[in-house]
Order: C-alpha cells, then structure tokens, then sequence
C-alpha cells in the first residue's frame, strides 16, 4: 500500500533531509523562487512565504484580527495581492489588498472585490467586483472586471465589464493580450473555461473540461483543474491569433484527494498545486465557511503544497504523475502540517535582485 | 410574528374536490386561501389535515401508504424565480435565465436554504436554518421560510387526491406540467401550465424541487404520523429528497408519490444539476391566519 503524498511529511518529518540527490525537493532547493500560500493558523487566515524546496517558511501577514487569503505574486516579484476578509457570516466584507513581498506596505484596492491577478509587467492588478454587497462564498460570485494601475492608484473597468459574470480564477496571458478565467452559469455559459480579451470584447471558449487555467509564463502552455482528481497541462500558445490547447503533455491524478489551484513558476518548468481530502469545511474554525473545501475562506483539514516538474522530454506523449504511486522524483511535498495549505503563487526571487 | 407583513389578497377559493373519475377519488371539501407576503410572493394556505401518503403500487420507496397528519403551512405559489432568487443577493447558479420568470435550478440543497433565511429576513421573520451550524440545521418552529418536507409537498401535490396525480390520468399531464414531452428541454416561465386543485403551479413539472428531508427509501416503513419531518441525518451530507417532474422527466416521474434522493451538491464547486429547483414553506398557527384573513 502506498502512503498518501500530503501525509508523507507527517509521517516522516525529516524527509527532505532523507532524500537522494535526484529528488524534485533537491532539485527545487537550487531554484531561486519562494512560493506563497494561505493557510489557517491560530484561528486565523494567513498568508506564509516559503522557498520553493518547502524550506524557510515565514508567516507575512501576522494579523490576528484579519484573515488573508488567495495570495498572488507579481511577475517581478516585488509585491503580492491578495484578498482580505473581515466580519462574520453574510456580513464579511472582503476586499483586494497589495502588499510588498516581505509584507510591508499593506494597502486595501478595492472592497467587495475578491479574485486579484496580475499583470505580465507588474503593473496592473486586474480584480473581480462582488455580484451583491451581501457576502457569498461561491467563487463565481462576481460581476464585472476592473483593472488598478499601481502606480497611479487608478482604476477602470474591462471595455467588456458590462457583460463579463460570475467569472472565477482570473489570470492574464504573459503576452497582456488575454485574460484565461472559468465562468459558471454567466455570460451564457453553464460551464466554461474561456479566453477573455484584455481589452475588447473578444471572448474565446478553450472547449477544456474543469476550471481554475493558468497559463505559463512562456506564453506556450495551459494548466488547469480537468476534474477534483486531476490536474492538466497542454501546450496553448497565446500568441496565435485565436489560441487552441493542443497536445496533451501532463497529467497529475489523485484518485482520492481532491487536487487543485495549480500554479506556473517563472521558469515555466516546475507547477505547485494544492492537495487533500474533500469535505464541506468545518465551520467550528473562526471566521470560516462550509462549501467545498477548495474554495477561498473554507477550511480545509489536511491540505499540503505540493510541486511536480514538467517532463524533460516536451516532445514525447503526454506523461502521467500518481501522486498515490510517484516517488520523490516526481513530486515534492512543500507543507506537511495539513493546516488548510492552498492557493499557492510562486515569488520570482530573480526579477526583483 | 409578523401578521402585519402580509397583504391577503383577498381571494378565496374553495376547492370542492371532485367526485371519482379514474385514479381520483372523491374527498371532503378544503378551503385554500392565497395570500401575498410582504415581499410580493403569492403562496396559498392549506389548512393542513390528514391524508394518505406513498401508495401500494409503484416504486419499492413508495411503499407503504400510510397516513400523515400535517399543521397548517404556507406554500409557494410557484417554484422560486431567478427574479425572486437574486432578490436575496445570491449567486444564481441557473442555466436559463433568459426569463426572470423562470425557475431558478442547478442549486446545491445549501443555496435554496441561505434562500429560505434571506427571504425570512427580508419579510421580518426568524430564519429557520443556523447559518453557524454544519448542515445549517432547521428549526422547525421558527416562523420564517423553509424546504417543504417531503410529506408536506405530496399534500400540496395530491390537492385532496389518492391518485398518481390530481387531475387524474396521466394523460392530462401535458397540460399541467413541462415535462420530456412537452419541454423541449429546457425550463419555462413558472405558472405556463394549470394550477392542481388547490392553485398551485408546477409540481408536477418544469424543475423538481429540493424537500428538507434526508432520503431514506424504507423511511416510509417507520415514520411518524404527525408531521414527520424524515429521517435524522444530522450534518452528514447525504442525500436528500428531490420531489416533483422537471422538464427532462418522464411522466412516471411526475407521478405526486414518485421519490427520488440526490446528493446535496453542498461539497461540489460545479454543481450543474439543471433540473433542480425549489419552493418555500413556512409553518402557520390558526390564530395567525386568522389575524391574516381578516373579518
């Protein structure tokens, strides 16, 4: 019988000590990337910094009465975004913050807003307005899209906001032409991950089955969530005048825990994910909700970062990583205490030295 | 409680029961009452009473038939709209809504009871499910809106009937319900077909509709007479009872004892169960009502 990967680091905490040269943990020690991520400690939502091998953990934020969620590095590294949440119940104002990478100079963008992404050049925060004042907390529940110019603290919405709802998991293109985001029940769509222009009013169906995509650094690939157990990369070049997934190159599968809110390191080569057993939440945690345990301000008991490595061979069939069979060379487990680990985004500790 | 918030129409219509005509069977007269709550949503007043639930044919989770005695309630006129829905400030998960007037579906279990205490609120009652609770719990004597029980819903439906449906054959059907052969797949505007004999729209058809009750298939075998609110499921997320036809169901499935469970969807991110929709109940003292009808 194998050992559930998001245990292995409970069962053996020494673990990244123990391992052989070869392992993806050795291998993501040498990249000089963090990774950040949300989790729920001391009755609190957190967001911590760790290097991108699971070592070095830090916690950011410190906010006792605050609660930080949903974390997005920028693409130079310099400043993170992230949603804040405060109050109880159907009363919970939740707003779009930036902060620097080291946790200073904290300042609130936009209230009733949620869902913040960068960017390519750093320079924009594009958010999703809530669809009501009152709280929901479905992740589809948004109506519109604005961008927030940093620099000038300027804000405007999308020259398509008027039609852009219930839109989730929003990230723009390295090339800034486009913004890849799934869509519930909006926009006549049941079900949908699509390509939105970002400016215009150009709306593309990718035809992929799932959620949450996130495009590659690189500007030729897509990951996204195919169902809770699996995970997908395929090539996607954004450049193309109308952008189609193409070949099949990586699936990651748990066939028990759910897996989800996979993200791209800058290198385009190296993906974190976050990954563990479904539940409804356990609302006996402060401040948190019940709903599916992987969206934002749910807690979910037992949930780890994990990071795998694309396949060396880009032009070979399409590889797949079981993370109940994979061993250390395959997939790394980043965090070990199981205390609602998700939404990770990785720090480009290169761009900003 | 809020007498106040309520506006009676006015109509009252007695619905004298018909006399035997193939599955019917002749009843005693039910007085039903239509009123309109505070916030405009016409619901009708059953008197409540007693009545014969389940059958001896039909589906293993059918059996047996066995009486049930209910309290007065209040039910929705119509299953709840994507116009009455978002009037909660609440993220409509339906496919149609090309018509505000169409019934909302594709909604967890979870999303029709936040429904339920918006509404409550917004009428100036007590919410009946505990928001801070798993499961979100109900309390059944609060005086604010709730998921029919099941027993409650097959009153409503069998309107003072024995048969599979209250009009009669299924042959009629057509002209109560949207169903696979009259829907063309799709949801329409609530109240496009008759009322049963107690003017209520669309439990036999358009979208099935989400009932509070766990879903026991023997539940039938041992359950309380008065008032059974379904088996104790706590905050498990099991599945709960669905009752009524939708637009993709046969007409077997309209039938107004027909069962079916189905799994809440509170856990599932996509939940994409179009054919799911819900009414809302609320619990009424005869002094209530009677403060409600006036002189």
């Amino acid at each position: 019988m194998r050992i559930r990967p998001c245990v292995l680091g409970l069962l053996f905490p020494a673990l990244p000590a123990a391992l052989s040269a070869d392992s993806l943990q050795e291998r993501l020690s040498k990249l000089p990337y963090g990774i950040v991520y949300e989790a729920y400690h001391g009755d609190n939502w957190e967001l911590f910094v760790m290097n991108a091998d699971g070592t070095g953990k830090k916690n950011l934020t410190n906010t006792k009465d605050s609660h930080e969620l949903y974390p997005q590095a920028s693409p130079d590294g310099t400043r993170i975004c992230f949603v804040n949440d405060a109050g109880e119940g159907r009363a919970v104002v939740r707003s779009v913050c930036v902060m620097n990478a080291d946790g200073s100079g904290r300042q609130t963008i936009a209230q009733y807003a949620r869902q913040p992404f960068w960017s390519a050049d750093s320079k924009t925060i594009g958010y999703l307005p809530q669809e009501f004042r009152k709280f929901n907390v479905v992740d589809y529940f948004s109506k519109g899209m604005r961008f927030y110019d940093v620099a000038s603290g300027k804000d405007r919405p999308h020259q398509n906001s008027a039609r852009i709802h219930h839109l989730y998991n929003p990230s723009f293109a390295s090339n800034g032409k486009w913004i890849t985001s799934t869509v519930h029940a909006g926009m006549g769509y049941k079900h949908a991950i699509l390509l939105i222009g970002a400016e215009g009013e150009q709306i593309l169906d990718l035809k992929l089955r799932g959620c949450r995509p996130c495009l590659s650094p690189d500007g030729k690939k897509i990951a996204w969530g195919e169902d809770d157990h699996k995970i997908s990369v395929a090539e996607l070049a954004v450049d193309s005048a109308t952008p189609k997934p193409g070949r099949r190159l990586l699936e990651i599968v748990h066939p028990k825990d759910k897996i989800y809110h996979v993200d791209w390191a800058p290198d385009s080569r190296h993906l974190s994910f976050s990954c563990g057993v479904p539940s409804k939440g356990d609302i006996t945690k402060r401040d948190t909700h019940e709903a599916a345990c992987e969206i934002v301000g749910v807690y979910a008991k037992g949930w780890n970062i994990l990071a795998v490595a694309l396949p060396e061979d880009d032009g070979g069939t399409g590889k797949t990583i079981d993370l109940t069979t994979a061993g250390p060379e395959s997939f790394a487990n980043l965090t070990n205490n199981g205390l609602s680990n998700k939404e990770p985004t990785w720090l480009n500790r290169t761009a900003r030295e | 409680m809020r007498v106040e918030s309520f506006q009676p129409l006015g109509l009252l219509s007695t619905a004298l029961l018909l006399t035997s005509c193939g599955d019917h069977e002749a009843a005693s007269g039910v007085e039903t009452v239509e009123i309109a709550t505070k916030s405009g949503i016409p619901m009708i007043h059953l008197p409540g009473g007693e009545f014969e639930m389940g059958g001896g044919k039909g589906n293993e989770d059918e059996h047996p038939l066995h009486t049930v005695v209910l309290s007065p309630f209040l039910i929705d006129k119509t299953e709840v709209t994507h116009a009455m829905f978002t009037s909660a400030q609440l993220p409509n998960p339906s496919h149609w809504k090309d018509d505000q007037d169409k019934p909302v579906e594709s909604l967890r279990w979870r999303d029709a009871k936040l429904y339920c205490n918006g509404r409550s609120l917004m009428d100036g009652l007590t919410p009946c499910y505990d928001e801070k609770k798993s499961g979100l719990p109900c309390d059944f004597s609060a005086n604010g809106y709730r998921l029919p029980t099941e027993a409650e819903w097959e009153y409503a439906a069998r309107a003072g009937s024995r048969g599979d449906y209250d009009f009669g054959s299924a042959r009629k059907l057509k002209h109560y319900a949207l169903f696979e052969d009259n829907s063309r797949k799709r949801t329409h505007p609530v109240g496009s077909k008759k009322p049963n004999r107690w003017g209520i729209h669309g439990l036999y058809g358009n979208v099935a509709e989400w009932c509070q009750d766990a879903y026991d298939p023997a539940y039938y075998r041992n359950s309380p007479s008065n008032d059974p609110t379904g088996p104790d499921a706590g905050a498990e997320d099991v599945k709960r009872v669905v009752r009524g036809g939708s637009w993709k169901a046969s007409a077997g499935m309209c039938r107004a004892r027909f069962r079916q469970g189905k799994q809440t969807g509170d856990s599932d991110a996509c939940f994409t169960a179009d054919f799911c929709g819900f009414r809302c109940v609320r619990r009424i003292s005869e002094e209530e009502f009677a403060k409600l009808r006036g002189p």
